[in-house]
């Protein structure tokens, strides 16, 4: 009944009499934390998952969905240029497994990146000439070349990424935060999460910021770029917010009213939910609202930022999130899925991207929250360093590749100026340093201060983990 | 567990106390947890010898010593390990990160001095015969389920509580057996009636209603993770609503609980199965499916049957199998081995682990769901046809005579003319000239390269790049023929010679595709593939490096035995690998032929090609060898005689042309479901290492897990004798899992609060011995789910107050585990959202049919156009349901998101709920429909209007507190809404429906308030 950090503990952590009937059927860690940590009450001892010094309080992770090439844009291999056309060796593939989409051509020559590379940064940060504004924050953050993952098709890869299984079902990372960690901010959800808008591709799918078996109230909260910003925030047409406030005063006069009768805890929690919702009403319109933003900070993010549910906009609102304590700021971006047009896709989604990812950090760090929020740059798989379809050095695709990709992170508690981990010279293998999706977790929570061993949660008698059975913390990449 | 635990040490001051270690509720769940990791059942994959699952190995001599030795503690290596204080003595150790607490260190100690008892898990125990009810001693108590819940209850020393009003029980047992309220009318006959069979009648009431039915579909929708799309990440569109209107009819019906596992599980392998029995199998096929390019088939089909096992063991058995998928069970006896033998029953199913992306196809195994008239036209037409096919016979025979006097005035003919033929010299601006239609050449990408070829000059193919030729469109109705000159570089494991496809998995193959596959000539016309579809394969595979004459040839008949293959001219032998097509092979783009690649598919690489014809006939095996042979003439054959000369025969012909193509054009028409069939050939699984689809181990044959029950010797082992070792009287796991389950629907919580897992890992049950009871009372009433239902609704224990009782006692009890209270569960999403929709008169009042797309669906993650009219507001078991986008709605109120077999749901207030409830179109409508109604009916009596509103939102009447309170809201609702008429006009026009014309707009926005703030009010929403 209970889930393993609570073990040895009849009430843990001064769980209230609502708690425990709220746990019934579920793990009492997964109330009594939250809860805890919700409300403003004093803890009596920390929960055995909290390691002594967390080093980042949240997160941003702009997930860059469809599989970004990493040799086209951080892992730089000189090499493919060099042998560009000829097949891929025998020697390098050694048999592994293909997408069907490649996997029966009846040839696969080899291409180099179209794009220039140079060193940035004291670090000498390897970047594209796509990436001006990244490679000049490049001291700021650590570029990750060795990561690998088991998935080759976009469903399971990006569901292994978001929730440390290729198959539905499994908590997300947010939703383990949210579980963990609880919230720090009354009027705000605490894991939220921003889909850039229009953009085509490889579909997502709203079960990745979903909570698997962990309770609902752990589900990512997805701001739309609407004026309902979530769902149904807006009082309906004619009810303006005096009548609602009236409202909810008669509906918690009934409901203090029936705990008087019935004595039921759950009343209490369910006065609580309302008067949040009300006060979300005005702070989510309040966070979401751009325009208060001064111009400079425009020209940081780039003009597209004034445009809401750009992927600028949304990385100046995660910036706005976590200033407000929301620990867990997930956006989306799709478009990485070069199948074809490497060139020019690559081109399309670094304009998108760049500018923004990089004024995030800027910004971050000027306000003093670089430190304590960790942001993370990643899709869910790299690309192919063959060519997929017909071979034409200026305008090729790349089928999916799950054996090395590369992502960034930065802030909370990583090193800046510092590469991790390095690819053979066709930028295929790992051969050093390497990262698996299940070591990204692991070291992603130990930077939030917990053990990714010890948070579990009891569900068909097993005590699951974001990281399954495996994961190690990647210690070089901390700070 | 250690919850129930520690309950049971604060009522009996502790097992020191004199109370026996019972291994099972004390010692088991401890063992488990803490210990079975290391070391339990899995012996194979722990580092330690030393084993604590079962007496024989805990008791085995380990050489220098012994892990428990039976009442003697201090001999037993386990008490000093788990006293210890060394941390590299512990147990468990450090790096497991548990701890055991001083009280289960206490509870192991006393096992081991009381001689370490070990007893079989509770739930593989078979259910005893018959279960001794305790006596009977309140006045209170009205059924056998109380006899043992206030038996429990007076041990703990606990008082029930007092029988609940008339009014409250009757708005529960009306949500649970119906999903919505009683009305007010409702309520006022049964306070009325006072016989002593009032309760019972409003039972058998509720039961007669359609409304029971869709409840407990919905309930098991749920279980069977059932949704209106395919999942993954494309998530098409899937039509399986007839399969859920087959469960609401079996619970119309209240068909027997073990057919309705039986037929779910195997209706199709019943003797003479009715269209119901095998429609209800659509329940093995609701898992997610997958459609995105690229993915492996296999990896995904080895998924598809393990989610059909696992929903298996979850709904049926208690059973977690999801652990044994890559290893045999950390804490229960299953192993993986049981594992792959229990999914091998799931397996054996002409399915693809793709479905088409090019086409709608419904992938197979499917079931044709005409509707009358459509079945008897395809009668008809069946009959037509088998008479035209006949008839051709009979003519055949009779013309024997008359050929052999035409062949010899005609002992040469022509060969009929093909409609394209290609011959492939130099090629004309990339293009390769058709010697029939001059401005119809095939187009070709410059990679494929002139060589020499057979007859002047031929292609060599890079097997990446396309020859695509005009022509080639073919119906299944159709006779054609293709022939041409091939020579093949090597044995090709697979390649494609030629198609008229648009993809391989990506379209299910739909077309018609010559390969060679392990270098043996491979023709096909296939609808979706491999399960309506049609191969035949040659016995001996082509040499390579020569080039040969091959000629495939079809005769329209939808049948394996009209597809013929020709090398060099003559027939040669082939085996018939699929002979099952019946819907059509065109669609899916692409319709020309092809010659030497396909999307996603090996190409013909390096092969070369030659004299590429096309013909519209079939090509009768003396044409077949002058084309062979290059010759403008032959002798002609019977065949040809018949098809082109004989005029009855080629009239008879046509006739039989026309009838089938008219059955393929009702044949489109006519809807499929994918239900489950066995394939004709029994397919060869093995258990997979780590669970992967590629890491095939040790062959497996279908069985059930080896420490429950065997089936008996003589039965096949099939998908039916697994249905019905499910339901047989040994199986010590379903009737209890089914009477958990139902137990839950109501209380809220299972008797065993781990619903989905009954094994070593999960609870113990709070009352094992109702719990056997209640499974055997079940079976031996025919598994009749109403009689279980009512057992339970009748009791005293489902009529007690929910109020919880302050004191001592019930802070040892925070969760009610003992039932002295009901426990007042919140309403489900769906019970919620009807519920708006009854009290406003806005429920659209009709059963089954397609799912609807309520306002929500607007604005979820995946918005799609909602519906008109009824679709707004049908219950919400009709909610169209999309796996990666579900009604947001409905998820927000906890509904289960069904991407999985789950039968516990979690149900956690959020502040987003009171939003759906305040703000949504959907409440808002609903709110404002009632208002009206109420302003209309009670004018300006506010008290009226209180009273009614709240009787319909709660099913009683408010006290004196509540109807001040409401009277507050009315009144300052009323006031601002009359200075701000704009605003009331705006509120009360909320949702698609025509907004109220009466006058009084602001009593009408005032009561809609007054509504939606007792939609939101906890007995609206609550099961008091």
């Amino acid at each position: 009944m209970q889930n393993s950090p609570c073990t040895g503990f009849e009430t843990p952590f001064g769980m209230s009499r609502r708690s425990a009937l709220a746990s019934l059927g579920g793990g009492l860690g997964s109330v009594a934390l939250s809860q805890l940590m919700g409300s403003a009450e004093a803890a009596p001892h920390a929960p055995s998952f909290l390691s002594a010094a967390p080093k980042a309080k949240r997160v941003i992770y702009l997930f860059q969905a469809g599989g970004p090439s990493h040799m086209d844009l951080f892992d730089h291999k000189p090499k493919l240029r060099e042998e560009q056309g000829k097949e891929l060796p025998d020697s390098i593939r050694k048999g592994q497994r293909l997408t069907g989409m490649s996997g029966n051509q009846a040839s696969l020559p080899l291409v180099g990146s179209p794009f220039e590379f140079a060193q940035h940064g004291k670090g000498g940060t390897w970047m594209c000439d796509q990436l001006p504004y990244t490679s000049k924050v490049a001291d700021e953050i650590t570029v990750v070349n060795s990561m690998y993952t088991e998935a080759i098709n976009h469903g399971p890869g990006v569901t292994f990424m978001q929730s440390g299984s290729q198959l539905a079902g499994r908590p997300s990372i947010g939703s383990w935060m949210s579980y963990g960690l609880g919230s720090m901010n009354k009027n705000l959800p605490s894991f939220v999460v921003l889909v850039t808008k229009d953009k085509g591709g490889q579909p997502l799918v709203s079960r990745l910021w979903g909570s698997g078996f962990l309770p609902g109230k752990h589900d990512g909260v997805r701001f739309r770029a609407d004026k309902d910003a979530v769902l149904y925030l807006n009082n309906p047409k004619g009810l303006d917010r005096k009548s609602r406030r009236k409202m909810l005063d008669r509906l918690e006069a009934l409901h203090q009213h029936q705990l008087a009768k019935n004595g039921d805890d759950a009343l209490e929690t369910r006065i609580a939910q309302y008067e949040m919702g009300f006060r979300m009403q005005t702070s989510i319109p309040e966070v979401t609202d751009l325009t208060t933003e001064s111009d400079a900070t425009f020209e940081l993010y780039g003009e597209g930022a004034r445009k809401p549910g750009t992927f600028a906009a949304n990385c100046l609102l995660a910036r706005r999130l976590a200033e407000q304590g929301v620990q867990f700021i997930q956006l989306y971006h799709q478009g990485w899925d070069h199948h074809g047009g490497v060139p020019g896709g690559i081109k399309k989604q670094c304009k998108e991207t760049d500018q923004p990812s990089a004024a995030l950090i800027t910004d971050l760090k000027q306000r003093g929250l670089l430190e304590d929020t960790l942001v993370v740059w990643g899709g869910e798989f790299g690309r192919t360093n063959y060519c997929q379809g017909k071979f034409n050095a200026t305008n090729f695709g790349r089928d999916h590749h799950p054996r090395c990709f590369s992502i960034w992170m930065a802030g909370g508690g990583v090193k800046g100026g510092y590469t991790h981990g390095q690819t053979d010279d066709y930028g295929y293998n790992v051969v050093d340093g390497g990262v698996h999706v299940h070591d990204f977790h692991a070291t992603m929570l130990h930077l939030l201060g917990i053990d990714h061993e010890r948070l579990t949660y009891q569900y068909q008698g097993r005590h699951f983990r974001l990281t399954d059975v495996h994961g190690h913390v990647v210690k070089d990449i901390l700070a | 567990m250690r919850f129930y635990i520690s309950i049971f040490l604060i009522f009996t001051g502790g097992l020191s106390h004199g109370k026996e270690i019972d291994f099972n509720r004390d010692v088991r769940p401890i063992i488990s947890d803490k210990c079975f990791k290391c070391h339990g059942p899995d012996a194979t994959n722990q580092k330690s010898e030393f084993r604590i699952d079962t007496l024989e190995h805990a008791t085995e001599d380990l050489g220098d010593y012994f892990g428990v030795v039976a009442g003697n503690l201090k001999k037993s290596e386990t008490h000093w390990r788990i006293h210890s204080d060394d941390p590299t003595d512990i147990m468990p150790p450090p790096e497991a990160k548990m701890k055991l607490s001083p009280k289960e260190i206490a509870i192991l100690d006393q096992w081991i001095e009381e001689g370490a008892k070990y007893a079989d898990h509770w739930a593989f125990v078979p259910i005893p015969e018959t279960i001794p009810v305790p006596e009977l001693k309140s006045d209170e108590a009205k059924s056998p389920i109380d006899a043992f819940v206030q038996q429990r209850l007076a041990e703990e020393g606990f008082e029930p509580s007092k029988e609940t009003t008339r009014e409250k029980w009757l708005r529960r047992v009306t949500f649970d057996l119906t999903g919505l309220p009683p009305t007010v009318d409702e309520l006022e006959a049964f306070l009325a009636d006072q016989s002593p069979k009032a309760y019972e009648k409003i039972v058998d009431n509720l039961f007669s209603r359609d409304s029971y039915a869709e409840r407990m579909t919905g309930e098991w929708l749920n279980v069977a993770r059932y949704s209106d799309t395919y999942g993954f990440q494309v998530d098409r569109d899937r039509t399986v609503w007839p399969w859920r209107d087959w469960v609401i009819q079996s619970f119309k019906d209240n068909l027997p609980y073990d057919d309705f596992i039986t037929w779910q599980l195997a209706g199709d392998l019943l003797p003479n199965p009715t269209r119901d029995q095998i429609l209800a199998t659509t329940f093995n096929r609701l898992h997610p499916q997958k459609v995105e390019g690229g993915s492996v088939p296999e990896e995904f089909r080895t998924e598809y049957v393990s989610d059909r096992l696992h929903t298996y063991g979850t709904a049926f058995l208690g059973l977690t199998m999801e652990c044994c998928r890559c290893h045999d069970h950390k804490y229960d006896p299953t192993t993986a081995k049981d594992y792959y033998q229990l999914s091998a029953f799931f397996s054996n199913i002409d399915e693809a682990g793709l479905y088409s992306f090019f086409t709608p196809a419904v992938p197979t195994p499917t079931l044709w769901l005409p509707d009358e008239n459509q079945s008897k036209k395809l009668a008809l037409l069946e009959k037509d046809i088998a008479t035209s096919e006949n008839a051709l016979g009979t003519i055949a025979e009779s013309t024997t005579e008359t050929f052999t006097t035409w062949a010899k005035t005609n002992p040469l003919v022509e060969v009929t003319q093909p409609v394209a033929s290609f011959s492939f010299e130099p090629k004309e601006k990339s293009a390769f000239a058709n010697s029939i239609k001059d401005g119809e050449p095939a187009k070709s990408s410059n990679k494929n390269t002139t060589v020499e070829g057979r007859i002047g000059k031929g292609v060599k193919l890079t097997g990446d790049d396309a020859i695509t030729l005009p022509v080639g469109n073919f119906t299944r109705d159709d006779e054609f023929s293709i022939s041409l000159w091939i020579n093949t570089p090597d044995v090709k494991e697979r390649a494609v010679v030629f198609s008229r496809s648009k993809a391989w998995t990506d379209a299910a193959s739909r077309g018609y595709e010559l390969l060679l596959e392990e270098g043996k000539l491979s023709a096909a016309l296939i609808h979706f593939y491999p399960g309506n579809a049609m191969r035949v394969r040659a016995k001996e595979a082509l040499p390579p490096g020569k080039w040969k004459h091959v000629s495939m040839t079809y005769d329209g008949s939808s049948k394996a035995s009209g597809l013929k293959l020709y090398v060099d001219g003559d027939p040669i032998e082939t085996e018939v690998v699929w002979d099952n097509l019946t819907r059509e092979i065109t669609g899916g783009g692409s319709d020309t032929i092809v010659i030497g690649q396909r999307m996603r598919d090996n190409g013909f690489k390096n092969g070369l090609v030659d004299e590429f014809k096309v013909f519209e006939h079939q090509l009768s095996p003396a044409e077949a060898a002058g084309i062979a042979g290059n010759s403008k003439t032959i002798s002609p054959d019977i065949g040809f005689y018949r098809s082109t000369i004989e005029k009855e025969a080629t009239a008879t012909k046509a006739a039989l042309t026309k009838h089938r193509q008219e059955r393929s054009e009702l044949v489109k028409k006519i809807p499929e479901i994918m239900v489950m069939q066995e394939s004709g050939s029994s397919r060869q699984n093995y258990l997979l290492d780590r669970g992967l689809y590629s890491n095939r181990g040790e062959p497996v044959s279908p069985d059930t897990p080896h420490f429950l029950p065997p089936i008996p010797e003589d039965t096949p082992k099939d998908r039916l004798a697994l249905a019905q070792w499910t339901v047989a009287d040994n199986n010590p796991l379903t009737a209890r899992v089914t009477v958990n389950r139902y137990w839950q629907m109501l209380f809220g919580n299972g008797l065993v609060s781990t619903t989905e897992d009954f094994g070593s890992q999960g609870h113990v049950p709070s009352h094992p011995a109702l719990l056997d009871w209640l499974a055997r009372d079940f079976t031996a009433n025919g598994w009749n789910v109403q009689h279980l239902l009512k057992q339970m609704v009748l009791s005293a224990t489902y009529r007690q107050e929910s109020e919880v009782r302050s004191g001592e006692l019930v802070t040892q009890d925070p969760t009610n585990t003992l039932l002295y209270r009901f426990p007042a569960p919140r309403l489900s999403a769906e019970m919620i959202r009807d519920n708006a929709l009854a009290v406003s008169g806005l429920l659209a009042d009709k059963t089954g049919g397609p799912s609807v797309k309520p306002y929500d669906i607007e604005v979820s993650f995946k918005p799609s156009k909602i519906g008109k009219g009824d679709d707004l507001y049908r219950r919400s078991l009709y909610t169209y349901w999309k796996q990666t986008a579900p009604a947001p709605l409905m998820t927000t109120l906890n509904a289960s998101k069904r991407d999985v077999c789950r039968v516990r749901l979690e149900k956690t207030d959020t502040p987003l709920q009171g939003l759906v409830m305040l703000n949504s179109p959907q409440f808002v409508e609903a709110a404002r429909h009632l208002a009206t109604d109420l302003v209309t009916k009670h004018g300006d009596d506010e008290n009226a209007i209180i009273l009614e509103a709240f009787q319909r939102l709660t099913t009683r009447a408010p006290d004196e507190t509540e109807h001040q309170i409401l009277a507050d809201l009315l009144t300052e609702q009323k006031a601002h809404f009359t200075s701000n008429l704009p605003a009331a006009k705006e509120l009360i026009a909320a949702g698609n429906s025509p907004a109220p014309t009466e006058e009084q707009v602001a009593d009408i926005a005032a009561a809609t308030t007054l509504v939606t703030t007792l939609m939101n009010f906890d007995e609206g929403i609550t099961k008091r």
